[in-house]
């Protein structure tokens, strides 16, 4: 069978170093800035002020200083495209915070207007992420278990392997940024690794039909053959995939925008990983296994002798 | 002939149930419940913790479980929930309430009911501002300016333990009154109470977490328990009164652990930015599919269509069930979903033309590639389903909404796989496709037969 399309396996070794590369800057990133996790992780109040434009994030300041908000110094006052605050303060006592708002509605002189507060309490925090830790790790687990039973232990490996490069990625960009990390921020990386999974699993479905009876070409020709027939699908998905996030991003309001960015970031990731990270290392690993080293060494003398 | 049979039979029971879902979810703004953060009001998590020096018994948060029922009923407010969460934490969503600082308040409170005989009373400053709470309750104003009863000034006869019901009901006359009653602990001291007010018509103050609420005279000599506290209530006055009498005593510490409160405007701003993001991104890839896959692509227009009436339909029942509320995470899951339910026509259609690009028949292709593409689709579903279910068991909070509808999603996306897709395209095959590849985006590699 003649090999057509792109050579993604010979150029396997430019992908792992794009990877590692991206993985660095991740890391990197994680340890010198750090993250910065939302209230709901540490308790605080978020309040959405609306109305107010021509008001300063120091008048607001001010404000929060004068309702007597915990730590107003070191508040996060973030003006909003449409001439509103989101404000998030370290008060974490539900009645304080409701007559903060009050407060400080009088004090910037702003129009009566909807409340929007939210306030977590300090020990809820903890909760929370326990909670996102034990869905991460069960989550983690199950998928070991499926890929292993469905298919085979070397799979389910390199499938993990693949999930832990865009979930560093996602959260890299976001130190990087500095942008929050939130409750939503997590449900979306957890659903990153699902559809990331969702991509690599169906790569490595055609992996494992085109393996069955493998005499003709070596395991990375058959492996680069597999993707080049999925490439379409793989290009077509990613589209309809991205183009409802990036919508999401664009139209989806303040609170929806926290899942689309994680989300595009992941989407992105999962994709190349798929491509260029799951398979081939998969490849690279059968690769070793003596059955497919003698079908790549006579492989290898057919076509020298042609 | 037997294969066209069984796509006729999907087809008519995918028909079936879009039709039924499409009478169960429309208008769907009214038929799928809208969670807090949508509709607007106060969603809060409170959390039991055992009182100093006690211990937290299944028993003593299923106690705190109805006394907060009871205290949420007690708002007025319909639809008002209450839902435990793990061990010890419940959820609270109160729609609409605009005073959420007293909605709190009172929730949290720890709920500590007394009854004091006013005679008892000696301090003449304790009793007059006995008079004032009074009053300030009964004019609504806020009571949390007045200071509360010192402890040390007066003494109860009875608490609020022994309170089993209390309803708002109408006395003889026709007005507002609250019927309590009382268990057998409660019985003799309150009878004997009555017995020696009765005559003099002396006042009983009831007091939750020293706020005097009600200071009702005692007119006879109550000797059952079934009291009847009238007055000139109106129906929030004596409805307050009621979700005094039934707080009780909180049997363990409630601290708030998050609460929201959101305005109703600003929900449905949100929720109308989320739908028209989710309009843009169905229409760019509806626009995207006709235009690479033609005919095909019109196929998938039906399936996401089939995929958004089920969907309305199952969350509707499941509000109905009111197991369901849909919530802005819940939003951007449906929302991400479309490409998931795009996917699984993405891989039928790849796999059936590569298999008639490979020299296959229009009529094996179809049947193989569908059956190829489903194999696939449920492998990959089964991946993501794992990942959300495990958001869903184990994340608390908001997230729990998100991935909710996302394992609806996965799921709903096979079934119209399996019964219209995969049947759809087979049946497309087999005549149509064969006429006029070009309509279908195909090269026209097939041979005919």
């Amino acid at each position: 069978m003649a090999k057509r399309g792109i050579d993604f396996m010979g150029k396997r070794n430019i992908f792992f170093a794009v990877s590692g590369a991206l993985v660095v800057i991740a890391v990197a990133a994680l340890l010198i800035r750090g993250v910065t996790l939302g209230i709901e992780f540490q308790g605080g109040t978020v309040m959405t002020l609306a109305g107010a434009e021509g008001i300063g994030t120091e008048e607001v300041r001010d404000a929060l200083k004068t309702a007597d908000v915990m730590d107003a110094e070191n508040a996060v006052i973030q003006p909003t495209d449409d001439g509103g605050f989101i404000v998030r303060t370290a008060e974490s006592d539900t009645a304080a915070a409701q007559q903060a708002f009050s407060t400080i509605l009088d004090e910037l002189g702003l129009p009566d207007q909807d409340v929007n507060v939210t306030t977590i309490g300090p020990g809820w925090g903890q909760n929370v992420t326990n909670a996102a830790v034990l869905a991460l790790v069960v989550s983690l687990i199950a998928i070991l278990a499926y890929v292993s039973l469905r298919f085979e232990y070397k799979m389910s490996v390199t499938a993990v392997l693949a999930l832990f490069h865009d979930a560093l990625i996602v959260v890299g960009i976001y130190a990087l940024f500095g942008r929050e990390i939130t409750p939503n921020t997590v449900a979306a990386v957890l659903t990153i690794l699902g559809y990331s999974l969702y991509d690599t699993i169906v790569v490595f479905h055609r992996i494992r039909e085109n393996s069955a009876g493998l005499t003709k070409r070596s395991f990375m020709d058959m492996t680069n053959d597999s993707i080049n027939e999925m490439l379409m699908r793989w290009v077509n998905t990613g589209l309809v995939q991205i183009v409802p996030v990036i919508a999401l991003l664009l139209f989806g309001g303040e609170t929806l925008r926290d899942f689309a960015f994680a989300m595009a970031v992941g989407l992105i990731a999962g994709a190349y990983s798929s491509i260029g990270l799951a398979s081939p290392l998969y490849a690279v690993w059968k690769e070793r296994e003596p059955k497919f080293q003698a079908l790549k060494k006579r492989h290898e003398a057919q076509q020298a002798a042609r | 002939m037997e294969s066209k049979t069984r796509n006729l039979i999907a087809l008519a029971v995918i028909a079936v149930l879009a039709a039924i879902s499409f009478w169960q979810a429309w208008p769907p703004a009214e038929k799928i419940t809208q969670g807090l953060d949508l509709k607007g009001g106060l969603s809060v998590i409170l959390t039991a913790r055992p009182l100093s020096g006690g211990t937290l018994t299944e028993d003593t948060v299923q106690r705190v479980e109805n006394i907060l029922v009871e205290r949420v009923n007690g708002f007025g407010v319909s639809e008002a929930t209450v839902q435990r969460q793990g061990q010890t934490a419940f959820l609270i969503q109160l729609p609409g309430v605009d005073n959420a600082q007293e909605a709190l308040k009172l929730l949290g409170e720890p709920g500590k009911l007394e009854f004091v005989d006013l005679a008892s009373i000696t301090d003449t400053a304790t009793a007059d501002l006995i008079v004032k709470q009074i009053e300030a309750e009964r004019s609504e104003e806020s009571t949390s300016t007045l200071p509360k009863l010192d402890s040390t000034k007066y003494a109860a006869f009875m608490t609020g333990e022994v309170i089993t019901d209390a309803q708002v009901t109408t006395d003889d006359y026709g007005a507002y009154a609250v019927s309590v009653s009382m268990d057998d602990s409660g019985k003799t001291v309150w009878g004997e109470k009555t017995t020696e007010l009765a005559p003099t018509q002396g006042q009983v103050v009831i007091v939750l977490d020293g706020y005097a609420k009600s200071a009702p005279a005692v007119q006879t000599p109550i000797l059952d328990g079934d009291t009847l506290i009238s007055g000139t209530f109106t129906v929030d006055e004596a409805k307050g009164l009621a979700a005094v009498l039934q707080s009780g005593a909180m049997p363990a510490e409630i601290v708030i652990d998050e609460s929201r409160v959101v305005g109703p405007t600003l929900g449905q701003d949100s929720l109308n930015k989320g739908l028209l993001a989710g309009l843009i991104g169905l229409a760019f890839v509806a626009m995207f599919m006709a235009l690479y896959y033609r005919g095909l692509g019109i196929v998938s227009w039906v399936s996401l269509g089939l995929y958004g009436i089920i969907f309305g339909g199952v969350l509707a029942i499941l509000s109905a069930l009111n197991i369901f509320s849909m919530t802005l995470p819940g939003v951007a899951g449906i929302i991400l979903t479309i490409g998931v339910a795009a996917d699984t026509s993405i891989l039928i259609f790849e796999r059936l033309k590569e298999e008639v690009e490979g020299g296959k028949t229009y009529r094996s292709a179809a049947k193989s590639g569908v059956r190829h593409a489903i194999a696939t689709s449920i492998d990959a579903d089964v991946v993501t389903l794992v990942s959300a279910l495990a958001l869903w068991f184990f994340a608390i909070g908001p997230v729990k909404g998100f991935a909710f509808t996302l394992i609806l999603g996965i799921i709903i996306d096979l079934v119209v796989a399996i019964l219209f897709t995969g049947p759809v395209v087979r049946m497309l095959a087999e005549g149509p496709m064969m006429k006029t590849p070009a309509l279908f985006g195909m090269k026209g590699g097939g041979q005919r037969g």
